[in-house]
């Protein structure tokens, strides 16, 4: 399928400053990558704007990119062979916030509170940012890279951070086997070369992991 | 802070102490309202109660929690609470390979799970920039029309039943036992069919499927037409679905509505004509809608999309090409770097998968987007207003699959 050059002429015109990266356009999805701070304005264009028309909001996610975190929308619009994807970028771990879009898209409530509760992203503006799938209780971003689940496969995000889009590993480069610690061994003790649940932080893989 | 509260153990882990401990049942939280929202909705005025509806109601379709405040029989506002559920598919999808991913999505929409497992699939395919088998294209094609249809009339079956009528729902298992069993001869599997496979599909057209495919496409209109009459005219059945759940255009926009609940109140949205993928461009078929916004036209729908689905697979039997069902794939599938969202219409609305690779065998975020998740949302909007008995009418019209909405 064709790429719709005439999107990404009209986003490039309209939206010119508020882009923090060239637009770019790959399979049927154009792309643009704006800051948190002009999520409203943005998105509010691509909306109401005639020329734009993105009256579907197709999706929502929050990505934790293993450095900071983001902010995903899908949308699709009848004027358009695309799906446009903006990614509002640049989210700190510490504090994480954006405003929502529920004023557009009423319906993005949920998946804005999915994506606090995923991610701990403070979306300003939903009126009912909670915790929807974990108790509310619970303390912890469970899809956050540096939560790290003690059961996890061999070079999975429990041997430490994973980040997004590394190069392709050759021959030469490529990842050395990680053996993977014997299971229920204390696993998350303190000192066994493996981090905590959610402790937060990068991890090197122990010196006595190459040579077990 | 006025007050030390006491800490005791979370229920989650007793391991963990925390201040507001969650009680399972309680329909008043025992901690103070954290939002706006929450706050207005558990501040009772003179003659208003609150009462739970489920987890455990057989007519929410899973294990789903609705708080529910009403005031005499009338619904005043509604507060639904997920995540009974909840099993972290996304996040066991990024701890195994591409592959696992597949047998990981099934169970998310477990009535149909040819559409859940098509997501890692497509989304794959999409980053590898890999070309299916034109074969394998149109045998995704039958499976998923074919599990289209053993939805939809499981759905009229429990639309019916929630509302008191019991035989209904015998005639949805016909249909769907049928179609169960054909599946069952292509893929194994009657439930959680582990079928689609990056590439391609698991396994040929066989002479068992293609059988039992004859003799039930060969009566299979003339038993949809025999279901409708039982409840298309049937008074009580209409008094109870019409005007009730209804919600007009611009809203279903706001409120992000996919599937039968959009095309119900008149906009043409189905992903296989709006963004058409697989084979579907080569495919006749209509867009049926609907103007209402009410119950009664999500079933009607419903009823419409049986029929163009037959269709599709009369079509598909017709046109199916000769060739391989598979890719040639190495068997450590290392995806490419790079994002790819990848969307298609499933029973109950778009179903949309983000995938994005880090160069390793591993998905490195695979974002799901339920259907049901999103329409659900709109019990919040439907039911205020009507009666408790009704809620059951207007929430399985909605079709709502709890796998799919807990993840």
């Amino acid at each position: 399928m064709a790429t719709d050059s005439a999107l990404k002429r009209r986003l490039e015109e309209r939206l010119g400053d508020r882009l923090a990266g060239p637009v770019r356009a790959r399979h049927d999805t154009t792309e643009i990558v704006i800051g948190p701070g002009a999520v409203t304005d943005v998105m509010r264009t691509l909306r109401e704007d005639p020329a734009f028309r993105f009256e579907i909001l197709a999706d929502l996610a929050g990505v934790d990119t293993g450095s900071v975190l983001q902010v995903v929308y899908h949308l699709w619009s009848p004027l358009s062979s695309d799906w446009l994807r903006v990614i509002a970028d640049g989210l700190t771990r510490e504090d994480p916030r954006l405003p929502s879009v529920t004023f557009l898209w009423k319906g993005a409530e949920w998946a804005e509170r999915e994506a606090y509760d995923m991610f701990g992203i403070v979306f300003e503006g939903n009126r009912d940012l909670r915790r929807i799938y974990m108790p509310p209780d619970y303390k912890g971003f469970p899809l956050r890279k540096d939560f790290l689940l003690p059961d996890d496969s061999a070079r999975s995000p429990g041997m430490g951070i994973r980040y997004m889009e590394q190069p392709v590993p050759t021959a030469e480069s490529g990842r050395r086997p990680v053996l993977r610690s014997s299971p229920g061994t204390g696993s998350l003790a303190a000192g066994s070369g493996r981090t905590e649940i959610g402790a937060g932080g990068t991890r090197a893989i122990g010196s006595g992991e190459a040579g077990s | 802070m006025t007050e030390a509260r006491t800490r005791i153990p979370s229920l989650d882990d007793p391991e963990i102490i925390v201040d507001t401990p969650a009680t399972i049942y309680d329909a008043i939280p025992p901690y103070p309202p954290t939002t706006e929202r929450e706050a207005e909705f558990y501040s009772l005025k003179d003659g208003e109660m609150l009462i739970n509806l489920g987890p455990q109601h057989p007519s929410t379709h899973g294990v789903l929690r609705v708080v529910m405040k009403i005031d005499g029989e009338k619904v005043v506002d509604l507060d639904p609470v997920l995540g009974y559920l909840h099993r972290g598919v996304e996040k066991i999808c990024e701890n195994g390979d591409w592959h696992h991913a597949i047998s990981n999505c099934d169970p998310l929409e477990y009535i149909a799970s040819m559409f859940s497992e098509a997501m890692p699939v497509m989304v794959a395919e999409k980053l590898l920039d890999l070309e299916v088998p034109r074969r394998a294209e149109y045998i995704r094609v039958l499976a998923w029309e074919l599990n289209r249809i053993s939805s939809h009339a499981l759905f009229i079956g429990w639309l019916a039943l929630d509302l008191g009528a019991v035989t209904p729902i015998l005639y949805g298992f016909i249909e769907r036992d049928e179609i169960v069993e054909m599946l069952a001869a292509l893929t194994g599997q009657k439930l959680l069919f582990n079928y689609l496979r990056i590439g391609g599909v698991n396994g040929d057209l066989n002479h068992e499927f293609l059988s039992r495919l004859g003799t039930w496409m060969s009566h299979a209109a003339q038993r949809i037409e025999d279901q409708q009459t039982l409840i298309n005219e049937n008074e009580i059945f209409i008094r109870r679905t019409r005007g009730l759940g209804v919600i007009d255009r611009e809203m279903a926009l706001k409120m992000c509505l996919s599937g039968p609940p959009l095309r119900a109140t008149g906009i043409p949205y189905d992903v296989r004509r709006a963004h058409p993928y697989s084979v579907y461009p080569e495919l006749e078929f209509d867009i049926p809608t609907r103007t209402e916004g009410d119950s009664w036209a999500r079933y009607w729908l419903h009823l419409e999309e049986i029929k163009q689905s037959l269709r599709i697979i009369d079509q598909v039997l017709h046109q199916m090409p000769d060739g391989p069902v598979m890719t040639k794939l190495p068997r450590l599938l290392r995806v490419p770097p790079g994002r790819a969202w990848v969307a298609f219409e499933s029973p109950r609305g778009q179903y949309g998968a983000y995938g994005i690779s880090d160069g390793t065998d591993q998905p490195f975020r695979l974002r799901i987007h339920d259907p049901s998740y999103f329409n659900l949302q709109t019990v919040g909007l439907m039911m205020p207003g009507h009666l408790i008995a009704d809620t059951m009418a207007i929430m399985s019209s909605l079709d709502p699959i709890m796998g799919g909405i807990d993840k």
